[in-house]
């Protein structure tokens, strides 16, 4: 009898989030050589986004891969950290954190919550959309800009002069399209797939934020594991990453470069200045934020990025 | 195996009289607790998780708008309107009804509530005008279904709800989204004027055989005050297809405004209602809405356990397997769907069908939007006839005839339903028109 | 004491849904007089009016500093302590539907024993629920986890689900006491509107859904029109 992995998810098969889990399936029933039988299941087929975490904690599932803005709310505040503003310049900073001893420290940080945290998956670095240019932070005054749940992603709509709206992901093609909000912020494969494009007019290319999941575990689960199972899936997992992030990036540029071929967005580079702009109104988010997050926190990831 | 343990097991609960959220919820109990391993804690959670949704919350707001309006006197001065414009044509006061039930329509979500709403002014009326009681019940009860397939629609927001999130593949293995409540909502538009078209010709068609009664013309001037009276009802209609169209704001949005905007109009503009009757309205709403989300939280638990044993894909699979083409599935769903209204009210036949036809449908190729409209209409079809009827029965406690009587009475209208169904299960265009003209 | 447990349940819904509206309704007059204000300083701004431009704004951000991100989250909050509370109160007011075609082709006492049957069923799924709930706001109540918006605990959230379903195990137990003592089961007449009857010289439309069978009849009176 194999041990069963119910890997539930909450986007489709064919992303890189899904793919990953895809690959994690196949190399964990190898690496172990066919003592664990992983079963994904996409799509939110068993649990919504909003219950995927409790089903974890109760055992009904034994790995997910949430976005990190949903352990804020299960009381780890750390993790807004990832929510900042410009905290990150690049992939590199990201990954210096991510592959780090600064991202295994934030992972630590769950085993009280009866989770265990294995790895990060990247999504991308968000670009600000709206049906008017944004160009400059001026530009945003009376914007309705959707976000998801989160006191740091709101402050940051608030630095900017917009009104931050939260709404849920899927119901926001209908509310750019009819002008119930006007803008969001995605990354573009984000954008692209919910064809965002179709209905938003300017983009700037601004890479203010970072989208990104943690594949993580029942923690009872994982330390009843055989030792010798725990490490041959230990090793599909760093294989797997490494593949996800892969994927993650290259499907952020064709995106991109499929919504510029689109023509129904104007995309807008960033020249230094502008970007030095965003940069000086936004980063004051990260000490208004500081007692919420945890300015250790802040100044381990800032250490950690070399910023 | 399971399908067939699993819906033998709710059928047999459902036959004996239990309320039918309660059947789902013990089918499920029962059968996680015996043949899974998935700890029955997730049951509590799927019970509060099921409801959190936003968009599920225009179901009480769009009830509490329409009870404000019922008993805010909205629906005699709508009666009023119709009348003048068509009083004097063959079938006077009911083609009038006609009108007041489509114009009702489209500011209330539900049917039943239609049907008193307009049949409680209009049906004494008409029998003093010398109409047969038969008549005037006939196309009350089947107008009174327009409540659901003119927007809002408390059967459109189920349907969205319950398909909401699911990724299917279509014929071509791309990814179809399903359908919003926005999108359903201006989809109904067409069907609903139609039918109502429908309905009025069959009255109208009726009236002159038989050489029933008709009004004296309405000069301009009366016309004009009809209207001027009838206009904050009206006005409701661009507050909520407006609202919705122009992006002031979402569905649900819609719908909560649309609450406060009957309240004042009831209490403070036609002063029909006072404030002290207003927790009353407030009581009877939320026990509506209670019960419409008990059946929710329950059916989204049911699909939970269908998801979990793979039924909606196994089902899909074997359709598409069996070389089924998408005219005939629509047949079957018909069928289906007539059959359950035989049993049923329409919010728990599409709470728990919708999740199970929707992957077949879209791998078939049906657009998700014209898929929800035919259930709609199905549903409409199913409340007029008995045993089942809930139109049916809210006309038999207004005009004191028995239901095979009634069901006797309402034959030329259901038989114009049914050809309005096909219609609308064949050709698409007649859904998918307006959604596609204004970009959706 | 019932009499004080009825009446605060009516309360508690009464205000339930009262509050979610109106806290809707702000919120979207809020967003909207944020999106005219905003326009108000676009179009100062272009016609060359600073002063009124900067009052524009001045207003905007006063206007914005009043946080209402928090109102989709709330709303859904209390329209699922409704339903839950609702679903009980439903019980006794006889609300919730079934099936009951073939039930009522029974003779008396074999519809006595299904009628029985299906409320015991209800008092026994809303407890297991219960329990369930109880379990589950325990273990919720020992991890820390907090609402996105509000930030309130998300036991207290979910309270509803013991709290709501031990009043409907209770409502289920009370009914069926009821039935068996005197034979008479609540009723609820979905075709009733009060105020329009009176008037329109209607009389009270309460058989409309006694004759129903979508409500259990009881054993006091005879079925019609069969
Ligand atoms: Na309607
Ligand atoms: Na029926």
């Amino acid at each position: 009898e194999p041990i069963v992995i119910k890997f539930s998810h909450v986007v489709a098969p064919d992303t890189p989030k899904g793919k990953g889990a895809a690959k994690f399936e196949e190399l964990a029933e190898a690496y172990t050589n066919g003592a664990v039988d992983v079963q994904v299941y996409p799509n939110s087929q068993l649990y919504k986004d909003k219950e995927e975490l409790e089903a974890l904690q109760l055992g009904a599932v034994q790995m997910l891969a949430p976005s990190l803005a949903k352990f804020g709310p299960l009381g780890v505040q750390d993790f807004e950290v990832f929510d900042l503003p410009y905290i990150f310049k690049d992939y590199d900073a990201l990954h210096a954190v991510t592959k780090g001893e600064v991202g295994k420290m934030l992972l630590g940080k769950l085993e009280d919550k009866g989770i265990t945290g294995l790895a990060y998956w990247d999504n991308g670095f968000k670009i600000m959309s709206a049906n008017s240019p944004v160009i400059t932070p001026d530009d945003f005054l009376g914007l309705k800009m959707r976000i998801q749940s989160s006191k740091v992603l709101e402050a940051e709509m608030n630095a900017l002069g917009a009104v931050p709206q939260v709404m849920a992901f899927s119901e926001v093609y209908q509310a750019l399209q009819t002008g119930v909000v006007d803008g969001t912020e995605n990354p573009p494969s984000n954008m692209y797939t919910q064809k965002m494009n179709e209905v938003q007019k300017h983009a700037t290319i601004s890479n203010h934020g970072y989208l990104g999941y943690a594949v993580i575990v029942n923690k009872q689960f994982w330390d009843g594991l055989p030792e010798d199972v725990r490490a041959g899936l230990d090793k599909a997992m760093a294989e797997a990453t490494d593949y996800a992030n892969g994927i993650a990036k290259a499907e952020n540029e064709a995106a991109l470069e499929a919504m510029k071929a689109a023509g129904t967005t104007e995309f807008h580079e960033m020249t230094e200045e502008e970007r030095a702009t965003w940069v000086e109104v936004l980063t004051p988010v990260h000490d208004e934020m500081a007692d919420r997050i945890g300015a250790e926190t802040i100044a381990a990831v800032k250490a950690a990025t070399g910023g | 195996m399971s399908a067939l343990i699993i819906f033998g097991l709710l059928i047999a609960l459902m036959l004996t009289g239990m309320p039918i959220s309660i059947s789902l919820g013990l089918t499920v109990l029962t059968f996680l607790f015996t043949m899974t391993e998935v700890p029955i804690d997730t049951v509590a959670l799927k019970l509060f998780t099921g409801i959190e949704k936003f968009e599920i919350m225009a179901i009480p707001f769009f009830i509490l708008a329409g009870n404000f309006l019922t008993h805010g006197g909205v629906a005699k001065r709508m009666i009023n309107f119709a009348t003048a414009m068509v009083g004097h044509w063959h079938g006077g006061l009911g083609l009038a009804g006609v009108i007041a039930c489509a114009l009702f329509a489209a500011v209330s979500g539900s049917s039943p509530a239609t049907v008193v709403a307009i049949g409680s002014v209009i049906l004494p009326a008409m029998v003093a005008q010398g109409f047969p009681k038969q008549f005037g019940a006939g196309v009350i009860t089947t107008s009174g279904a327009l409540g659901i397939l003119i927007p809002p629609s408390i059967v459109m927001v189920m349907y969205a709800v319950a398909t909401s999130g699911m990724q299917v593949p279509g014929p071509d293995g791309q990814i179809v989204d399903s359908a919003s409540v926005g999108e359903l909502f201006m989809a109904g538009v067409v069907p609903g004027l139609m039918l109502a078209g429908f309905l009025a010709f069959t009255t109208w068609y009726r009236a002159r055989k038989f050489g029933y009664p008709r009004l004296a013309k309405a000069n301009f001037g009366a016309r004009w005050t009809a209207f001027r009276e009838a206009i904050w009802g009206l006005l409701l209609i661009v507050v909520v297809i407006g609202g919705i169209y122009t992006g002031i704001f979402t569905p649900t949005e819609a719908a909560a405004m649309s609450a406060v905007y009957a309240f004042i109009v009831a209490v403070f503009v036609y002063k029909d209602m006072k404030l002290k009757d207003v927790p009353r309205v407030l009581l009877s709403s939320a026990n509506m809405s209670a019960m419409l989300l008990y059946i929710i939280t329950n059916a989204v638990l049911f699909s939970f356990l269908m998801a979990h044993e793979g039924i909606p894909q196994a089902l899909g699979e074997w359709m598409v397997n069996a070389g089924l083409s998408w005219w005939v599935f629509l047949i079957i769903v018909n069928i289906l769907l007539l059959a359950a209204g035989n049993f049923m009210e329409p919010s728990s036949i599409v709470l728990i069908m919708a999740p199970i036809l929707f992957p077949v449908a879209v791998r078939l190729g049906i657009d998700p939007v014209h898929f929800g409209i035919m259930i709609v209409v199905n549903m409409e079809v199913g409340m007029c006839h008995p045993p089942v009827g809930l139109n049916l029965y809210v006309a038999s406690g207004i005009t004191r005839m028995g239901i095979t009587e009634l069901t006797v009475a309402v034959w030329p209208w259901l038989l114009t339903m049914l050809v309005f169904l096909l219609l609308v299960t064949y050709v698409p265009a007649i859904s998918l028109f307006l959604p596609h003209l204004l970009g959706m | 004491m019932l009499r004080l447990l009825d009446r605060a349940e009516e309360i508690l819904i009464v205000w339930l849904i009262a509050l979610a509206t109106v806290i809707i309704f702000v919120s979207v007059v809020h967003r909207y007089s944020l999106g005219l204000s905003a326009d108000a300083v676009a179009f100062f701004r272009t016609h060359e009016m600073p002063a009124l431009s900067a009052a524009a704004k001045t207003f905007y951000f006063g206007l914005r500093s009043i946080n209402l991100v928090w109102a989709q989250e709330l709303c859904i909050i209390l329209f699922v302590w409704m339903a839950k509370f609702g679903a009980a109160y439903g019980v006794r007011t006889g609300i919730h539907v079934g099936i009951d075609v073939l039930i009522n082709r029974l003779a008396a006492p074999k519809r006595r024993f299904f009628i029985l049957f299906g409320l015991c069923a209800g008092a026994l799924f809303t407890g297991i629920i219960a329990t369930l709930g109880t379990n589950f706001v325990w273990h919720m109540a020992h991890a820390s986890a907090r609402s996105p918006d509000l930030e309130l605990p998300m036991w207290l959230i979910y309270l509803a689900i013991p709290l709501g379903s031990s009043l409907m195990c209770f409502r289920f137990l009370q009914v069926a006491w009821g039935f068996a003592r005197t034979g008479e089961l609540p009723h609820h007449d979905h075709g009733h509107v009060d105020g329009i009857e009176e008037e329109a010289g209607i009389d009270d439309l309460g058989e409309a859904f006694l004759s129903s069978p979508l409500t259990p009849r009881d054993l006091v009176e005879k079925p019609k029109d069969e």
